[in-house]
């Protein structure tokens, strides 16, 4: 029972991290803090660009580049965003220790930000 | 030899040696850029404490090795990350022990780690106040099944051994 509930487990992990890793870009980025959007970004209407998020002492640089966006620079301590690289799937870039999140928003979000 | 002070003795080499280890772990580079995602060795000692030792002592030396821990990350946002999977953790291995004989030991640590990694996403999804990071449960999931059955390998091991001494 159990062997077949660890089995279960490790099969669905396997699957969905193949599927969250399927390029899927989009136009619409949203940058959020705390569930509140700071930015909303038409990646493939920017020119390049740079924007700096000062949260405390620390701070993230976000790059706009070619239509791709990702954390160049960071404060935190990890840099797991910057490691995290150019966004390209369903995967959001996350910094914890900045309450930091960048994504893709859907198509849905999309209509509404403009709107908004 | 006083029993309570050869178990103090005990309970804190124990903690030691895992403090120990959860230091030599920071210093390998993350072999991912999804955070969270890491061996968690330290956790040998966890599982063995589960097995070995009653549960208000396996409880007290994870936090002490959570809170000592953070000193030495120097990350100490982590802490609650840290505290918030190692509760998950515990107490899903608690009540599994009593169904998972102790030579089946890995397959506990598997459900422990990943009990471990559900709670750190849920700490993270409170704090940040969003459900975006529920999009890292898959790649959590799966190496909390590989680092759980490694440690939980490692940690049979260590009983086997230990057994002897005792």
């Amino acid at each position: 029972m159990a062997y077949i509930l660890a089995g279960v487990l490790s099969l669905s992990g396997a699957l969905g991290t193949l599927l969250l890793l399927m390029p899927n870009k989009m136009n619409v980025v949203q940058v959020l803090r705390d569930d509140q959007i700071l930015y909303t970004v038409y990646i493939n209407a920017e020119d390049e660009r740079f924007i700096r998020i000062d949260y405390g002492d620390s701070y993230n640089l976000l790059e706009i580049k070619d239509g791709k966006i990702r954390v160049s620079e960071a404060g935190c301590p990890d840099n797991t965003c910057v490691k995290m690289s150019w966004l390209s799937s369903s995967a959001p870039i996350v910094c914890l220790p900045n309450h930091l999140v960048i994504k893709f928003a859907s198509d849905y979000d999309g209509i509404d930000a403009v709107v908004g | 030899m006083n029993k309570k002070i050869r178990r103090m003795t005990e309970l804190a080499l124990l903690t030691a040696i895992a403090l120990i280890i959860f230091v030599v772990e920071l210093q390998i580079p993350n072999l991912s850029p999804v955070a969270g995602v890491k061996l968690g060795l330290a956790n040998i000692i966890t599982v063995y404490a589960v097995y070995r030792c009653k549960w208000s002592e396996a409880a007290l030396m994870l936090l002490a090795r959570v809170l000592l821990g953070s000193f030495f990350s120097s990350n100490p946002s982590a802490l609650l990350y840290s505290l918030s999977g190692g509760t998950f953790c515990l107490l899903g291995m608690l009540p599994l022990k009593k169904i998972i004989p102790i030579n089946r030991l890995w397959l506990c640590s598997v459900f422990g780690a990943v009990l471990h990694n559900l709670g750190q996403l849920t700490a993270a999804s409170l704090i940040m106040k969003t459900a975006a990071v529920w999009f890292y449960l898959p790649p959590l999931v799966l190496s909390g099944c590989i680092a759980g059955a490694l440690t939980g390998l490692a940690a049979q091991l260590v009983i086997k051994r230990t057994e002897k001494i005792k």
